[in-house]
């Protein structure tokens, strides 16, 4: 608004120089405008949420990995076991780095695109992505398997998004 | 704002600088009305984040050209003479 200056309050500015001045409003540099419109693009949001998608996998599946196949093999030595079990940590991490990496990729996108469609901001944005990222995952498997991938992923992330928003 | 307009003839200073001054009035409470008009279709008045989400920002742009252009089309309306309303 036009005249959105508020008066600061008088309160006890005079006798305490070291607490904070209030300043009056201050508006955005073109250089901070567009630096806020690079978050605006759905590609760059989507991709930077594959991103971390991707190193989110990278942990689990390292972490799972090493949990999944505990050789009694007798016939390998120690160091042969240890180069075993790396090589299946490894390629257990990377396909689950993929996969989380793509289904972050997908939602973002998603529910970025759905948003702005809608241009409101609801949790039926992230029902509808998560439908669309369970269904489009779950694909292979028909279009029952797709379905049912689409109702658990929208619940979900559904629940998610409300563990998230409690505190705010 | 390069060039300011060149005062056409026929009107002394005076006038001018009362046209500028509504002219600035009209604009002032043109960007006041739309600003408000479009915040309270657009934005959720629960404050949960500082921040305007891509839903909010489709939907001042979406809310801003709306208002321009009917403004623009009331404002012809107007000037192209009196109609019966």
């Amino acid at each position: 608004m036009a005249d959105a200056n508020a008066e600061p309050a008088a309160g006890s500015s005079g006798s305490n120089e070291t607490a904070s001045q209030i300043e009056p409003i201050r508006m955005p540099t073109i250089e901070e405008m567009r630096a806020q419109e690079v978050w605006n693009n759905c590609a760059v949001k989507s991709v930077a949420s594959g991103v971390m998608g991707g190193g989110l996998g990278l942990m689990m599946g390292l972490f799972l990995g090493a949990l999944d196949n505990p050789i009694t093999n007798d016939t390998m030595t120690g160091r042969q076991q240890f180069v075993f079990t790396a090589k299946q940590m490894g390629s257990r991490s990377w396909s689950s780095c993929k996969t989380f990496a793509v289904m972050g990729l997908v939602f973002s996108a998603a529910e970025c695109i759905i948003e702005k469609a809608r241009a409101k901001h609801d949790t039926t944005n992230t029902a509808f992505a998560g439908c669309v990222t369970g269904g489009s995952m779950s694909a292979r498997g028909g279009p029952k398997a797709a379905c049912i991938g689409c109702a658990g992923f929208a619940t979900f992330s559904v629940l998610i998004e409300k563990f998230f928003d409690r505190h705010t | 704002m390069a060039t300011p307009n060149p005062i056409p003839a026929g009107i002394s200073k005076e006038q001018a600088f009362s046209m500028a001054q509504t002219e600035m009035e009209y604009r002032v409470e043109l960007f006041n009305k739309l600003a408000q008009t479009c915040f309270s279709k657009c934005v959720d008045k629960r404050y949960k984040e500082t921040e305007l989400n891509m839903g909010d920002n489709s939907c001042i742009d979406r809310c801003v050209s709306k208002y321009w252009q009917v403004n623009g089309m009331v404002g012809q309306l107007l000037s192209a003479g009196k109609p019966p309303m």
